[in-house]
């Protein structure tokens, strides 16, 4: 054995194809049987030919030797390196480093005098050598699959469906009854829808993940929500008032009172929720899909703004249709463009926070709260001396397009401007990674 | 760096204080003398009461009650955090805690410049990680410390990390054209989840601790183990120039590695991650004052990660000798025929090599016993344990003194508090032989409570099985019950044999693992460190003006005299100035180039 390791220095071979054909016929073959091919085979060219045959014939290597009792020996293995990376073949073609093949060479138990069995100095040499020795042929490795797109259930689906028939509810209450019993059920439907909506938003596509920055801080866009709706609700009838030099009473739950009620949109939009939950799973299951097959940033995007705009024009024909239905059953005017705005920016500014955007959204909607008002104050301050200028704008858009002008407008621009911020923030990719919360 | 005062109000993931903001003391400024502050920085650890190693810590702080300690401890779940904490002794002026198991996006949007820096620093970061050939260390120093600058500087970094920016920047880096081979298969799922686990991996940057009263304070940091406690460190020497001494029990890259080699993460995920980390843990090694390992194992890790060996100082984990004390001292009262084996029931001890020598060693010894001590580790354990037991009824059956008498095993399974072994010392007492079979192992417990108590061992040739045991007992290979067998019997057919190598092996052991030489390795240790590299900080006087002539000149003196001085750089000179410097001296440019 002496002078052997000089002969036959372990290094990382100089072409893989060579040392594995000539290793798999050491392999197959039986001792000295195939010495003939041998000599013919591809040799590695930085290993002589002397040190070859020192290498079979030395007692470590030569599978004649039965009464050895080395394990290396018994079985017959005359590239020992070969039938170890044959026992952790997973652990070498799973590794991308030598290093971890070094981690798990050891937690199988080999050691530095281990890897001197196989010539080798330590066990991180010898992790070298069987990296680069675990054949890279061109086949592609098996694609990870996918993880699951989110599945539709039932229990969101249900739920997305409560705040519209609570709200019918409470209108037809409305309807039916008078004076002090109307306030009572007014009261207990605007606590019921309320609470109805917390549930529906509480899980599925349009729940926000928790744990983010964006759970905190849906308080004030919560507020700035129902603001919002409270004016699609009261607000056209109170600047009409404003407007007539009023409000001379509160509302009566009535729409022919001093202070009319426009009850459709506010159904409509809670009817809503439904269609809006759909959408936003269908963009997010799509979205999702086109996650685990994309390449590339760019080639996501581009695929994710059709898939945005589409879902998105699918929402707002449900909800016309939804507006046309209940200005129906009300029998009240079906108010399309203010519905039609609204429910394009609550759904966009949802979307926003739900994919860690939540800032945007807020801003939007504040910005149309704003708006909105603005528009009975500006009247208001009108009407004192020397300040009337001040109303001449509102009243002027009143007079063209009606009381339901004035939230149209503000909504409109904030919707759109969300329009083309969402184009671009929900197409990148980081909008749609997955939040790996710890608890 | 920039210490302007307007620039800490951020507060990224917020920390605890054990300690009211009136009552926090000033710096003790006696560095170099006996009185040093340490800041110890765990993870997941100490002191909470489900930490790792918190005994060790424990017995460390208590230990070295002259110096004073600063607590800074990163949780791991929100369940550690809620199970409170150990008691604590008095000199540990202060706990600070911080979670890293939450994202806590403080939502401060960063302006035009700060995307940039961003941008910048990621990309290099990026860049640096994605690149096959292994020469980025200073690149990804750069880009490290530039982010963790930024964090200081602007906070933001958790939502920076997580945005569309990062994700493009590791997508150029992925496609450029000496990225790493399996780096260039990454699609956009694996991008995203490189980009979410390295801003988990970063999240030490965003800490508010590396301040002129947080460790900046400190003497020395003492990180307890790698990875996020090692990155605080690291960050801490960065900023405030507090020399790091980085203890590791087990190696945390090959922890990684294991990790990730259990994990179904695509090979792309994998090769960048494990990229990020050999860099990070080069960099903790190069900048580490001092490194301790715990055992000639963790030791080879880090040399070959490019820890410099001169730095390295070995310390073995100490252990609590008193309580074998009486058994160890006493005239051996063992059963001369009764081997006995002492561990967690687990597959990796491979009690069935064990049973198999047992079997070849009652051919030899008829009388000889085995017993096995120890209760079974996890549903796992209790099946091998259940399997063992069968192949022992298979393997040797009952047996009697005579015929009237009621029969016994011979392989007896026990666990440690029944009446026969009723402490750990007693169950180590019982034999003449305490045997080890393990086929993996990192430190040996059992092998070093055996020696506490003075017993011939036998063991295979395991983890730091030879450099614990030294020449004071048998060692045989792993999955040869042959050759377990005959030194088993060699042993138990010479008494005097036995009595010689169990004095040896308590000598040994009372020389090398005790808790006093755990303690005092880390003392002088810590003198050494303050002593080589002390933190260079501005004086004040009583007034808070700063005093003039405060640290001797002496002190300032970058390197040895006779060295070479030219190394010594200022930080944010030439890059190849402070790069590898000539073997000896670079203990001392080290901190010269501070």
């Amino acid at each position: 054995m002496t002078g052997l390791g000089e002969l036959d220095p372990p290094g990382t071979p100089g072409s893989t194809g060579a040392w594995d054909t000539r290793s798999e016929e050491w392999l197959a073959g039986d001792g000295d049987a195939d010495l003939a091919d041998e000599t013919e085979s591809p040799r590695d060219p930085g290993v002589p030919a002397e040190a070859d045959a020192a290498a079979r014939t030395s007692p470590a290597a030569d599978p004649e030797d039965g009464k050895d009792r080395r394990p290396a020996a018994r079985r017959g293995a005359a590239d020992p390196v070969k039938s170890l990376m044959h026992r952790h073949r997973e652990l070498c073609e799973r590794a991308v480093d030598p290093l971890e093949i070094a981690a798990g060479l050891e937690a199988h138990g080999v050691t530095d005098r281990t890897a001197a069995r196989f010539r080798h100095r330590d066990v991180f040499s010898l992790a070298e050598e069987m990296y680069a020795r675990v054949p890279r042929d061109a086949e592609p490795r098996p694609r990870p699959t996918p993880a699951a797109a989110p599945r539709a259930r039932a229990d969101w689906a249900l739920l997305a469906l409560l705040p519209g028939v609570l709200c019918a509810a409470t209108v037809a209450g409305l309807h039916l009854t008078h004076g002090r019993t109307r306030f009572f059920v007014a009261a207990g439907g605007v606590l019921a829808v309320s609470i109805g909506v917390r549930a529906a938003f509480r899980r599925g596509p349009l729940a926000v993940p928790p744990g983010t920055h964006a759970w905190r801080s849906t308080a004030h866009t919560r507020a700035w929500t129902w603001w919002l709706l409270a004016y699609a609700l009261l607000g056209d009838g109170l600047l009409g008032a404003v407007l007539a030099g009023g409000p001379d009473d509160l509302p009566n739950g009535t729409t022919d009172g001093p202070w009319p009620l426009t009850a459709a949109p506010v159904l409509a939009l809670t009817l809503a929720c439904a269609p809006a939950a759909w959408s936003a799973h269908l963009f997010a299951a799509y979205a999702r899909r086109r996650l685990a097959a994309s390449r590339g940033l760019e080639e996501f995007s581009a695929a994710v703004q059709p898939l945005l705009l589409g879902t998105f024009a699918l929402f707002l024909c449900a909800l016309a249709a939804l507006a046309a239905l209940s200005g129906t059953a009300l029998d009240e005017p079906a108010l399309y463009p203010e519905t039609l705005a609204l429910g394009a920016l609550l759904l966009l500014a949802r979307l926003l926070t739900v994919h860690h955007q939540p800032h945007t959204a807020f801003l939007a909607l504040a910005a149309a709260a704003g708006a909105e008002a603005l528009a009975p104050g500006l009247v208001l301050i009108g009407h004192l001396p020397g300040c009337s200028f001040l109303a001449v704008a509102v009243q002027t858009l009143v007079d063209h397009w009606g009381a339901g002008g004035v939230p149209t407008l503000a909504c409109a621009a904030a919707a759109l401007t969300l329009l083309w911020h969402a184009t671009r923030a929900l197409s990148r990719a980081s909008a749609h990674a997955p939040t790996g919360e710890q608890t | 760096m920039d210490n302007r005062p307007s620039h800490h109000r951020l507060v990224r993931i917020r920390s605890s204080r054990c300690e009211p903001p009136g009552q926090r003391r000033l710096p003790i400024r006696e560095i170099g003398g006996a009185h040093v502050r340490i800041g110890l920085l765990t993870e997941g650890g100490y002191p909470y009461v489900s930490g790792d190693a918190r005994l060790w810590c424990d017995r460390l702080v208590r230990g070295l009650g002259q110096h004073e300690f600063d607590i800074y401890a990163l949780s791991r779940t929100r369940r550690q955090e809620d199970e409170g904490w150990i008691p604590l002794p008095p000199h540990v002026t202060r706990v600070r805690t911080a979670p890293l198991w939450t994202a806590d996006d403080d939502g401060a949007g960063h302006g035009r410049r700060a995307r940039r820096r961003f941008a910048e620093c990621y990309e290099e970061l990026a860049g640096a990680v994605c690149a096959g050939s292994d020469d980025q260390a200073d690149r990804f120093a750069g880009a490290l410390y530039g982010l963790a600058e930024l964090a200081r500087d602007e906070g933001g970094l958790v939502g920076a990390l997580r945005s569309e920016t990062a994700v493009r920047a590791l997508e150029r880096a992925c496609r450029a054209p000496a990225a790493l081979r399996a780096a260039r298969e990454a699609r956009v799922p694996e991008l995203l989840t490189v980009a979410a686990l390295l801003e988990r991996a970063l999240r030490p940057l965003s800490l508010d601790w590396y301040e002129d009263d947080g460790l900046g304070s400190a003497d020395l940091c003492h990180a307890t183990a790698g990875g996020p406690a090692a990155l605080s460190g690291l960050l801490a020497r960065h900023f405030c120039g507090v020399p790091l001494l980085v203890t590791e029990y087990g190696v945390q890259l090959r922890s990684h590695y294991l990790a990730a080699g259990a994990a179904e993460d695509a090979p792309s995920v994998r090769a960048l991650l494990a990229a990020f980390h050999r860099r990070l843990v080069g960099e903790v090694y190069q900048r580490a004052a001092i490194l301790t390992p715990g055992n000639a194992h963790a030791r080879r890790w880090q040399e070959r990660c490019g820890a410099d060996r001169a730095r390295i100082r070995t310390v073995h984990p100490g252990m609590e000798a008193s309580r074998f004390a009486e058994v160890g001292e006493a005239p051996d009262r063992g059963d001369p025929d009764t081997l006995v084996w002492v561990g967690r029931v687990e597959p990796a001890k491979d009690l069935v090599s064990l049973l198999h020598a047992f079997a070849e060693v009652r051919r030899a010894e008829p009388k000889a016993r085995l017993r096995i001590l120890g209760a079974p580790a996890g549903a796992e354990g209790r099946a091998y344990l259940g399997h063992c037991r069968a192949l022992a009824a298979q393997l040797f059956p009952d047996e009697a003194e005579g015929v009237h008498a009621v029969g016994d095993n011979p392989v007896s399974f026990e666990e440690i508090g029944a009446p026969e072994a009723p402490t750990l010392a007693d169950a180590y007492a019982s034999g003449a032989v305490v045997v080890l079979s393990s086929v993996v192992e990192g430190f040996p417990i059992s092998l070093v409570e055996a020696m506490f108590c003075g017993r011939a061992t036998v063991s295979t040739d395991v983890g730091a099985v030879v450099e614990v045991i030294g020449g004071t007992g048998l060692v045989v290979p792993p999955r040869n019950p042959r050759a377990l067998a005959e030194s088993c019997v060699a042993l138990m057919r010479d008494p005097e044999r036995r009595e010689r190598l169990g004095a040896a092996a308590r000598a040994r052991a009372l020389e090398l693992f005790t808790v006093e030489q755990n303690i005092t390795a880390f003392h002088s240790i810590y003198l050494e460190i303050v002593a080589h590299c002390p933190v260079r900080r501005v004086v004040l006087d009583d007034a808070g003006e700063p005093l003039p002539f405060a640290a001797p000149a002496e002190a300032h003196i970058p390197g040895r005299w006779t060295g070479s001085p030219a190394r010594a750089v200022a930080r944010g000179g030439p890059g190849w100035a402070s790069d590898t410097p000539v073997r000896g001296a670079r203990l001392a440019t080290s901190e010269g180039a501070r």
